[in-house]
């Protein structure tokens, strides 16, 4: 088989994540449906800490809530000088376990990666991590905190070509 | 006894027939309320916080927990409380339909529950998925049901303890169903199609934004997959939320007798049908008609919005 063309049926190795993402992913992959549960609901319960600390600045804030989404969330980006990226998010009361547990995972998984890396992270990774059973049209939001953090990249780079002479 | 007119004066101001909304429930409206309080048709059906307190680990009972979030019942939950995930623990995983009568049999013997265990359900969002549960549960035929009022909210609210320690039940021996009771209590789109040509009631207990078909999605949901918007011909639009107040309990007998035998003119004689998207929101209608009202002919119909909106020439109605 050619390698250069990938079989689109299988999925792509955790390898081509970003490192601390990919760790993220190989850890839920080897866990039990119940193991994956609990570790979710530690990632959800350590959600707050994801939250924006005062006094510290960003270069990106984006707070609002879309009429889709149950409730307000604010995404907060800061791009180092090598360009590489650290994200804090804001999650309103009412925003489901699932999305603050991937938040969590977010946070932690692409602190560090380039705005590029972020931009180009597929999808596909959610239900590597949550599992099948969780994802669900309903929890679509699971999906929600990425796309905002995309935005945010794009909203960045926007920013500053528009800003570049 | 609040009159008609007024209550849909205070509630409906400026509303076109057939939309019958209830503003945000406020605390400075004061209804008439009777010297003699008329009872829910089922009183026994609605049980407390405090009473579930007491009562959540006797044998003789089985509480259950049924959430849209379906992480929430792992973060913590009532002493003795199993968890039925309406996805997973209800549906069929490949048609579009409920488990079998074996798989619920199957079911309920892992957690205990024998055909006389009485099962009290709740759950969040106002005891959406504790009413759609209870509903699965009637169509297979267990009788002895209760709700939670004012569901997980009103119990955490309360300050109520809260425990991540699952108890394991020793499995019972119950009886696969004969069959399920999908003619009396369930609609299907043709059953939703007829009961439209021929006038008889139709309920949509969507938002009114959907009902109008302003909006293919649920206000603060993700998009479910529908291709078009509006209702199905001839349905009125009852939101689910005028049943409950601010905190989640179900309105008093005389307030709900209002909404639903006055300014929506439902009779007791009549065969009615509730929807939504996707059988959850008119689960809770179908319990409040059922069993807090005594309709005595009320079906859900599970395939709803998700399923009506979808399929090739069913008829739409929008609204101006």
């Amino acid at each position: 088989m050619n390698k250069a063309c990938p079989d689109p049926a299988e999925p792509p190795a955790a390898s081509q994540y970003p490192p601390k993402l990919a760790a993220i992913v190989s850890l839920f992959e080897g866990l039990p449906d119940d193991e994956k549960r609990e570790t979710l609901i530690s990632y959800a319960d350590q959600a707050a800490r994801c939250a924006p600390v005062e006094g510290e600045t960003y270069d990106l804030e984006d707070v609002r809530k879309d009429e889709e989404c149950t409730d307000t969330v604010g995404i907060f980006l800061k791009v180092a000088p090598d360009r590489s990226v650290h994200f804090r998010v804001s999650l309103g009361p009412q925003v489901q376990i699932l999305t603050r547990a991937m938040t969590s995972i977010l946070c932690k998984g692409l602190d560090s990666s380039s705005i590029e890396a972020v931009l180009d992270l597929p999808a596909d990774f959610v239900p590597r991590i949550v599992g099948g059973q969780l994802v669900r049209v309903r929890s679509q939001t699971v999906y929600y905190v990425l796309t905002r953090m995309k935005s945010a990249c794009r909203a960045y780079l926007n920013r500053e070509r528009a800003a570049a002479p | 006894m609040a009159s008609g007119k007024y209550f849909f004066l205070e509630f409906f101001p400026g509303k076109e027939e057939n939309v019958f909304q209830l503003s945000p429930p406020n605390p400075s409206v004061t209804l008439p309320v009777p010297m003699n309080q008329p009872a829910y048709a089922n009183p026994d059906v609605l049980v407390s916080t405090a009473w579930v307190a007491d009562h959540s680990t006797d044998p003789a009972i089985r509480v259950i927990e049924s959430n849209e979030d379906v992480l929430l019942y792992d973060t913590g939950h009532i002493a003795g409380a199993v968890h039925i995930d309406w996805h997973t623990d209800l549906n069929d995983p490949l048609v579009r339909d409920y488990i079998s009568p074996e798989a619920f049999a199957r079911l309920c013997s892992r957690w205990g529950i024998t055909p006389d265990t009485t099962c009290v359900f709740y759950g969040d969002k106002a005891n959406w998925w504790a009413c759609y549960a209870l509903w699965v549960f009637r169509l297979f035929g267990h009788t002895n049901v209760r709700i939670m009022n004012g569901g997980r909210d009103k119990w955490t609210a309360e300050g109520r303890p809260l425990t991540r320690e699952k108890l394991a039940y020793p499995a019972s021996d119950y009886p696969v169903p004969a069959r399920r009771l999908d003619d009396d209590i369930r609609a299907f789109a043709d059953e939703a199609l007829a009961q439209s040509r021929s006038g008889k009631p139709l309920i949509d207990v969507r938002s009114p934004g959907e009902y109008r078909g302003e909006i293919t999605h649920m206000p603060e949901y993700p998009q479910e997959g529908v291709l078009r918007g509006g209702h199905i011909p001839g349905a009125k639009s009852v939101p689910w939320k005028t049943a409950v107040n601010e905190d989640g309990t179900f309105r008093t007998p005389a307030e709900l007798a209002q909404i639903y035998s006055v300014n929506c003119g439902l009779r007791k004689e009549q065969d009615i049908i509730a929807y939504c998207r996707i059988g959850e929101r008119s689960s809770h209608t179908w319990f409040v008609l059922t069993y807090l009202l005594g309709y005595p002919s009320v079906r859900n119909y599970d395939g709803s919005w998700t399923e009506w909106g979808n399929r090739v020439r069913m008829p739409i109605e929008r609204s101006a």
